[in-house]
């Protein structure tokens, strides 16, 4: 996804607009959306609520993936008290019933337990995100501090380069760059300006 | 975009920048161990020995180092159990129904309060693994394995199983719900790291987080699914704990209000620790701006709340008992209030329903140190509550051939003791080497971003 737009294909070009206000941030994110760029991502140090849509983002299907895990968590749960209760080593306790009420409360904690571990795990998968993994695709270490960055793909004819830049200085950029990949973590960022520095 | 209302108080106080945060928020993580983190910890410590040793004199000698006996079966074991379980619901109860309804104040204070639910987990989970004896034996009773002793498998109509699976859940998805949290944190932390050791295990932990709006955007999905399940998770765990007792036919614990009244409980013990530790650790990590009055003001009212219905739980447990008209029931709740147990039921009285009044007065919400005292007191006031209902229905039974007394011996006080290092312990590990604020949720509710 990500990685390979960005990093891993050859040739590719990307500008990336640096910002330090999130509101004009994302009021640049939906401009430069709505004028047809393609935007590959966008990197913030807290989540920014409404960008999603300014980036024209689907809505996640981890909570069916979440649903499903729950379902798994709640079949274990009955086969497993089913198995060892009834059908394995049948108990009959007190002289209340195998099955009963009684299941309840093992049924719910597993269902939960499912639910929680398996939506986690599918975050992880679906975001790529591994221990150790080092984070290559940083444009600015300070994304994770107090800067957001818009990384566009430019190696389109869409919108003019010129034209982007000048959108997002107009729009609040602290500095944009555009980066050329040769290979995998080899690549060439250039400069367009930094702030009161414009020469797009 | 900031849609806060412009009257309301600012959550965050000290015009912060977004850098400010960051740079404050990581200022004991980067900078060297302060003498009161040093002094803390090393007492902290002390008290983690005197757990190990005690623990150890239990296990070499066995239960019969505790002061329990055929009456009192129950002590200060469970009794402890229950008290650190019920510390534990604060933290998930700040992050996921405060999170469901969109309390932002909780972001302060949700990531202390997370980490302080895992490690009274912890705290609890000795008690009833240690209280097994040959524990190694008994997770043959408790755990889903295949073995040769007595009934096979497990008997699954058993409230003790239900709390096995209860709890190991809770502690389980509270760990997984805090690690979540602190992925972005992390990330910012190893993105600062100057030393290798640093950069090393922060880029581990951090997994590859970069902030893009692409996983931030699934993230904000994983954790509304996460408050949404811990929700009915939290009440389930407290629920199923007062069924340990709820389900028997011991006069004093057969009663029906006891899952509400246990819940209550619960978040009123959360609250009351998570105030011990806030009032302390603002103030020692200069935190104020961060952890503001309005915040403990706000944890004052659910305080009193909560300790009100605790209360109202008490009374209404004794107008049940005269109304139902059973006398071993009657005779149970007389003998907690006059009985030779009674200084533990005034203690638990005054402590949870009377002591958590002032806070209708605005002074007392919003004096820190006043407010310390009374969560100190509602600490103690909870732990009288466990131990008022597990000795004082047990100790005078059916029979009267059955009466007798109970006192804790040394080995079973060593290891209370000892758990609040356990805790303390971890609590001090855990402020030096990660972001006791939840940095990435402050900054989205600052109002000065520029």
């Amino acid at each position: 996804m990500l990685d390979k737009n960005l990093l891993l294909d050859r040739n590719k070009t990307v500008m990336f607009g640096i910002f330090e206000n999130p509101d004009k941030f994302l009021e640049t994110v939906a401009k430069v959306n709505a004028k047809g760029a393609k935007i590959i991502d966008c990197y913030s140090p807290f989540p920014i609520h409404g960008i999603e849509k300014a980036m024209g983002l689907k809505r996640s299907l981890l909570p069916v993936g979440a649903f499903i895990c729950g379902c798994i968590g709640f079949s274990l749960a009955i086969s497993m008290e089913y198995y060892m209760m009834v059908y394995d080593w049948p108990m009959i306790i007190g002289n209340k019933p195998q099955i009963g009420v009684s299941w309840v409360p093992v049924i719910f904690e597993l269902s939960v337990l499912c639910t929680a571990f398996g939506i986690a795990i599918l975050f992880f998968i679906r975001n790529r995100m591994i221990h150790g993994k080092l984070p290559a695709q940083r444009v600015d270490l300070r994304q994770t501090d107090d800067r957001m960055v818009i990384a566009i793909a430019t190696d389109n004819d869409i919108v003019n380069k010129g034209e982007l830049s000048g959108m997002l200085y107009n729009g609040g950029a602290v500095e944009v760059k555009e980066r050329t990949n040769h290979g995998y973590e080899d690549f060439e960022d250039v400069v367009i300006g930094q702030a009161n520095k414009v020469e797009a | 975009m900031i849609h806060d209302s412009i009257i309301r108080p600012q959550l965050v106080t000290g015009d912060k920048t977004l850098h400010d945060v960051t740079t404050e928020i990581c200022r004991p993580i980067e900078n060297k161990p302060t003498t009161s983190w040093k002094v803390g910890f090393t007492l902290a410590a002390i008290f983690l020995g005197i757990l190990a040793l005690t623990l150890t004199i239990t296990m070499l000698f066995g239960i019969g180092t505790w002061g329990l006996n055929k009456t009192v079966q129950w002590g200060w074991d469970i009794t402890n159990f229950v008290f650190w379980v019920g510390i534990g619901h604060a933290g998930t109860l700040i992050s996921a129904i405060l999170l469901l309804f969109r309390q932002k104040w909780r972001m302060s204070i949700n990531r202390s309060a997370e980490a302080m639910t895992i490690f009274a987990v912890m705290c609890a989970a000795i008690f009833p693994l240690f209280h097994m004896g040959r524990l190694w034996v008994g997770m043959y009773w408790a755990l889903p394995l295949p073995n040769a002793f007595g009934s096979l498998w497990l008997n699954f109509h058993s409230p003790l199983l239900w709390d096995v699976f209860a709890i190991s859940t809770y502690f389980s998805v509270s760990l997984v719900f805090w690690y979540l949290g602190l992925i972005p944190d992390i990330a910012t932390v190893r993105d600062r790291a100057t030393t290798a050791g640093r950069k090393f295990w922060y880029n581990f932990f951090s997994m590859g987080w970069t902030g893009s709006v692409r996983t931030w955007n699934r993230y904000e999905v994983v954790s509304l699914v996460l408050a949404g399940i811990s929700t009915p998770l939290v009440l389930s765990v407290h629920t199923i704990v007062s069924m340990d007792f709820a389900t028997s036919v011991v006069p004093g614990w057969h009663t029906t209000i006891f899952p509400p009244y246990f819940v209550a409980g619960a978040i009123f013990s959360g609250f009351g620790m998570v105030l011990t530790l806030l009032v302390i650790a603002r103030k020692v990590m200069n935190y104020q701006d961060f952890i503001t009055i309005g915040h403990l003001e706000a944890m004052c009212k659910v305080v009193m709340l909560t300790g009100t219905m605790v209360g109202l739980a008490y009374i209404t447990e004794f107008f049940v008992a005269a109304y139902s008209g059973v006398e071993y029931e009657q005779y149970a709740f007389i003998n907690r209030a006059t009985g030779p147990y009674w200084w533990a039921y005034w203690s638990m009285m005054t402590c949870n329903l009377i002591a958590p009044q002032v806070f209708w007065f605005k002074w007392a919400r919003t004096t820190p140190w006043f407010i310390f005292m009374l969560s100190i007191v509602v600490n103690v006031g909870m732990w009288f509550e466990r131990f008022v209902i597990i000795v004082t229905s047990l100790h005078r039974e059916y029979l009267p051939s059955g009466w007798v007394m109970y006192s804790p011996t040394i080995v079973e006080i060593g290891i209370f003791l000892g758990t609040f290092g356990l805790f303390f312990t971890c609590f001090f590990l855990f402020s030096k080497f990660l972001p006791v604020i939840n940095m990435s949720e402050v900054k989205s509710i600052l109002k000065n971003r520029e």
